[in-house]
Formats: structure tokens, sequence, C-alpha cells
């Protein structure tokens, strides 16, 4: 009786709506008490180094959850990571704060418009996201080669000091990475929530007829959603150069990145098949992905096992999100 | 009331997940917490029980991988080491930073890193040696301040070799160069060894130079490209050796003097086929540079204050003045990539190929 009475409680049927999200929070929280008593000092080292090695994985696991809500799927995003951070590191290198900061807005800003561009053809075309993408990957990690062939450049300390909390990129105050960690997640997420065009996403994502008949415009949410993508896309590689201070334009990075984003997404509850989730539980299960590592190394756990363990995680996850929404749906 | 089955739900939902998450790792032995009290910075006073950390970017390489077990063997025959923490996966610089700051958090005593980059770990890495952690770089070097660089010297590896084929075949003929990976720092210098050697020898003759990209069917089938098509007194390989030599056999061409490396296949044909005319020579590039590491690391954790830089020169074995040697590494039970040069002088503790083989650790 008593839970009927809260329901109606505005508040908590925000809470309810969003049960994913807050469940890999706290997934997240019992993971990093856990990890904590593993090693013999848990203090602002190891906060502040798990928030910045985090943030280009959130950073891509945001893009792609919005992708994914749209009814899309982006499978250049690693490679939009790595042209991001090669242009960064090549054009920064040694450049006064100025220039710096007008590389980083101008790469935020470019990457969105060349995938919002990529959005624009897939809606013209009717060419599945996944084809298109797929293809423009391979274009987009051509290009990073073609721009800085081997791995090499740098970036000015402040832009190190932003994403790492120290000028030197190791070891400096948690506030930064954190505040950078949390800040762009919720905004998207509010966004996404709250607006004309953010609701026309989720709109689009779960029934592109019925959204069209309802007269919103699906190839502008398209458009749009491709367009976050290639920003936060773009912030991921700027991350990634500040935390090593160095570009690096090899393939594997991207499509590693690009397969951890889309884990990412699927543990944070955002459906594949689009319209459902929500993209704050993503930035939980970005740094849960990354929380992982250390605590299987800390167990001692092969790290052969390790690969496995993780591949069962999501597997177990998925399993588990698919009993839920099969029980809703029997159940009304 | 569906209300209260929905809770019901994303409760036994969260306690599934955390028995999952427990239920995996759980099994994972010794793993208390009590075991990693120590703080690093009181390593100096001690006389034992270290913890050592191992990071390493590649994984499932021959080499990489004997050179984790040689560290791992080490470590056991040294009795100073209580445990090892190893980060070892696929990645690049941004995640060899994360596994550093991982090994710091676990409290080790001292890291064993084949570096991903030379520049960008050395934020971390000074962090590390600031707080009293003994780092030590094997295979490749760190341009950070106050690490130890453990390397084989690539160099010599290369003019070490070509000059004894040169030697060999008088100071006169046609050879063939199979190089590595282009663009690879090992090959660049190998190559440049070469060339030293070559520049003493006037009458030696380049006829073909080709890039194995280190694989050993590659280097095969150029092989036998060459050996059927064009006149060839020697042949110096970066590494790629036994798989060159059975295209002699299986083209029923008469042997040329060749140089390899100390692969276990190599050592294998330079010995049994010495009757049939083979003649070659087997140079160490030894992946048993980590357990010099780790003896280096113990030894600056123990106060004896190693050189900073270790270069070790490669040895040279031929089938004519060395065919003991080559008996005493050949190691009969393991694949032809294992390389058989594996106990190293005066570092390495443990005994021949088989302790390294079993890749067993402190307390495995």
């Amino acid at each position: 009786m008593a839970f009927s009475v809260a329901i109606r409680n505005p508040a908590l049927r925000i809470l309810f709506r969003n049960s994913w999200a807050l469940g890999v929070w706290l997934l997240l929280g019992a993971l990093l008490l856990w990890y904590s008593t593993l090693i013999p000092v848990f203090g602002p080292f190891q906060i502040t180094s798990i928030t910045k090695n985090s943030l280009p994985l959130v950073y891509l696991a945001i893009g792609q959850a919005i992708i994914v809500i749209s009814g899309g799927i982006d499978l250049s995003l690693g490679a939009l990571l790595l042209l991001s951070n090669v242009i960064a590191a090549r054009f920064m290198a040694g450049q006064p704060l100025p220039t710096v900061v007008l590389v980083a807005l101008g790469i935020i800003a470019g990457l969105a418009l060349l995938n919002a561009l990529v959005g624009f053809i897939i809606t013209l075309s009717g060419v599945p996201d996944i084809v298109v993408t797929l293809a423009t990957g391979y274009i987009w990690s051509g290009l990073a080669l073609w721009i800085l062939p081997s791995p090499g450049g740098g970036t000015a300390p402040e832009m190190r000091w932003l994403f790492t909390g120290s000028p030197s990129g190791v070891g400096g105050s948690y506030w930064p990475p954190l505040l950078m960690l949390l800040i762009p997640g919720a905004l998207v997420a509010i966004w996404s929530r709250t607006t004309r065009v953010g609701l026309s996403l989720y709109a689009v994502g779960s029934n592109k007829t019925a959204a069209q008949l309802a007269g919103l415009d699906v190839r502008r949410a398209k458009i749009v959603a491709y367009g976050i993508g290639g920003a936060m896309a773009g912030l991921a590689g700027l991350a990634m150069v500040a935390l090593t201070g160095t570009g690096d334009p090899r393939f594997a990075i991207g499509a590693n990145a690009t397969l951890n984003s889309v884990a990412a997404v699927v543990l944070g509850g955002v459906a594949l098949t689009g319209g459902v989730g929500n993209v704050f539980g993503v930035v939980a299960t970005g740094v849960t992905l990354i929380m992982l590592n250390p605590i299987l190394i800390a167990m001692r756990v092969d790290s052969n096992n390790a690969q496995v363990i993780q591949g069962v995680l999501i597997a177990g996850v998925m399993m588990f999100g698919g009993l839920v929404a099969f029980l809703r749906e029997r159940r009304s | 009331m569906k209300r209260r089955n929905r809770i019901y739900l994303i409760g036994s939902v969260l306690v599934l997940l955390a028995l999952l998450v427990g239920g995996c790792v759980a099994p994972a032995p010794g793993a208390a917490p009590a075991a990693a009290t120590a703080p690093a910075a009181e390593a100096p006073a001690k006389e034992g029980g270290f913890v050592l950390g191992v990071s390493n970017t590649l994984v499932g390489n021959a080499w990489r991988e004997q050179m984790i077990c040689s560290i791992k063997a080490q470590a056991r025959a040294s009795g100073l080491v209580d445990r090892l923490v190893i980060a070892n996966r696929n990645a690049g610089p941004t995640e060899q930073i994360a596994d550093l700051e991982n090994l710091i958090s676990q409290g080790v005593d001292a890291i064993i890193l084949n570096p991903s980059d030379r520049d960008a770990l050395n934020a971390v890495l000074e962090a590390a040696i600031a707080q009293g952690i003994v780092v030590v770089a094997v295979d490749q070097a760190v341009s950070a301040e106050g690490a130890y660089v453990v390397t084989n010297d690539q160099t010599a590896y290369a003019r070490i070799g070509a000059e004894w084929l040169f030697e060999t075949l008088g100071g006169k003929g046609k050879v063939v160069e199979m190089r590595g990976i282009d663009g690879v720092p090992a090959d660049t210098d190998r190559h440049n060894g070469f060339l030293e050697a070559l520049a003493k020898y006037p009458d030696i003759q380049v006829v073909a130079e080709t890039f194995t990209n280190w694989d050993p069917s590659t280097g095969a089938q150029q092989a036998l490209d060459l050996i059927t098509t064009i006149e060839i007194d020697g042949i110096w390989t970066s590494g790629i050796d036994y798989t060159v030599v059975e295209q002699f056999q299986a083209a029923n061409v008469p042997f040329v003097p060749i140089v390899g490396a100390d692969n276990n296949g190599f050592v294998k044909q330079l010995i049994e086929l010495k009757d049939q005319g083979l003649i070659g020579a087997a140079v160490t590039n030894p992946p048993a540079i980590g357990a010099v590491g780790t003896a280096i690391a113990l030894d600056a954790l123990t106060g004896k204050n190693p050189e900073r830089v270790t270069l070790l020169t490669p040895k040279l074995f031929d089938n004519i003045n060395n065919l003991e040697e080559l008996k005493a590494i050949y190691a009969p039970d393991e694949q032809p990539g294992w390389s058989t040069y594996v106990d190293i002088e005066p570092y390495t503790l443990y005994n021949g190929s088989a302790d390294v083989s079993a890749c067993k650790g402190p307390g495995e």
C-alpha cells in the first residue's frame, strides 16, 4: 500500500522511470567500494586516475547513446575519436593557449558538422546506418593516418589540466576530471529529456512512422543526433590527447573505442532498437567498464580470462535486461 | 501490486548483478587485502617480500609471452618476491598509463614494463619514481628521469651476424637481407648494423632486400622465390630463419650460409642438418630480458645500486665452432619459435628453458 501511495509522488515516478540508470550508478558505487578494499590506499590519486581514464570512453558512449536512442548506430565514432586526437596533437603542439582553445573548439564544431552530414546522407539515401558509418569509419581512420602518420605531436599543459587535473597528466586534483565527466553527460541527458528536439529523438527512435505522422521532423532528429555524436567523439579525442600528451593514429585504438562505446550503451540500458534509455546511465557504465580492468588485475585474474569475464558480464546484464522487459510486457 | 512487483524485480536484478560480479571474480585466490598493506615508501628498508608490477601491451606474441614467463620465473627463483601484479593486454599508451596508475594503486615496490611509447608514459613513471617505486623499462627505452632501462643491442645484433656471414663467405659474394617490419625502431637499428658490417666488405653484394614482417610464412614464401630464381651465396635474416631453411629442403637446393636468431627450430636445424651441409649462426635476442629487468629491479630494491642503463650485447653461436653450446641451449620440449637463449649471466637465477616455460610466478 505504501508503495502505491509513494508512486504518485512525481519525484519518485522519475526515479522509477529511470530505474536502470539508477541501478548502474549503484552498481558503480558498489564496484568502487569493493575496489577500495582491494588496494592499500584509496585516495585522491585513485579517484583522479579512474575519472580521467574514463573520459574518452564516457564521451564516446554518450554520443553513441544519443544516436542509438534516435534509432541509429554509429560505427565510425572511434575513427572520429582518432581524427580528433591526431588533429589536436598535430596542431596544438607548441602553440600558445588561445590557438589551442581555438583548435579544440574547431575540432568539436567541425566533427559535429561532419557527422551531421553523415546523418543527412543516411536519411537521404536510405542506406542502413551501420553500412554508411562502417564506410565513413574507414575514411576517417585513413584521414587520421594521413594527418599524423606515426605517434607524436602534443598539447598545452592547460588542456591537460582541464581533463586530468594536472599539467603533466598524472596525479592532479580530481575536480577537473570529475566535473568534465559529469557535466557533459548531465547536459546531454537533460537536453534529451526536456527539449522538443531531444524528445523527438526518442519518438523517432521508438517508431519512425508514428513520429512522422505526428508531424515530427524525422530527418532533423537524425541529423541532430549524429551531430551530437560527432561533437562527443571530438571531445573524446581531446581527452585522449590530454591523457597521453601525444597523438596516436593507430586503427586498433579507434576500433576498440567503437566496440566499447556500444558495450557501454548496451549496459547502460539504452535499447539497440531505439527510443529507450537514459544517457546519464551510460556515464556510469563507461566508468564501470574502465573499472573492471584494475579490479580484475587486483584479483590476479589472467588477462585472457579477464576478457572472457568482461564478455560474460555484458551478456549476463543484457539477459537480465531482456528478462525485465519480457516480464513487464507480459504483465501489461 | 504491479508497482510493488516492479520494485522487487529491480531489487532482485541488482542483487543478481552483484552476485554475478562477485561470482565471476571470487574464485581468484590470494587477493586478501591484507597482503598489500605495506607502503612502497618503506622499500629501501626491506630485505624481501616485495610486490612487483608488470605492464605489457602486446598479447598473443610468442616473444612477449616468453618475456613475461621469464619475469615470473626470475621472481620465483629470487625468493625475494611475494607476488606479481600483471597488467597484460593489447593496448596503446592511453591504456598503459591507466595500467601503470593501477599498479601504483596496488602498492607495488617496483614496476617492470615493456613501454608502448618512449615519451608518453613519462609523467606516470616519474610519479611512481617520486613515490619510491623502482621503474625498469625492458626491451625498449623510456626517457623518464630516474628510470632503469634494459635493452638488447639491436644494432650489434645485425652487425655481429652480418660480419660472421661475410667472413664465412670469404669477404665476397651475393647476399640477401631479410628484414623485419619497415619503420619499426628495432628494424631500423638492425638495418644500420647490417650496413655498418657491409661497409667493411666492399666485395659483398646485396642482391635482394625483403621485409618478412617477422612472419614465418611470409619469410618462407620470399625465400622460396629467391632461392629458385636468383643465384645466392648467403642469407642474413632478422630472426625469420627456420622456415627459410625448410625452403632449401623443399626446393631441393643446396644450403647456403645463413644467419638467424636463437629460435629453437633454427638451433635444431643447425645441429641436425650440419651433416647435410647446412652452415649457419644463431644470434641471440633474448626475451629473458624481462628476467634481467627483474634482477635489476630487485638489486635496486635491496640497495645494490645497479647501472641505470643496461645494454645486452648479443651472442653468436655458429655450428662450426660452437656446436656444443648450440646443443646445450637447444630445448627439445619447446616450440620452434621458442627463444632458446634464456640463461643470461650473471642476472638470471632460474634453471633453463624448462623453468621459463613452466611460467610460474611466486606462490603459483
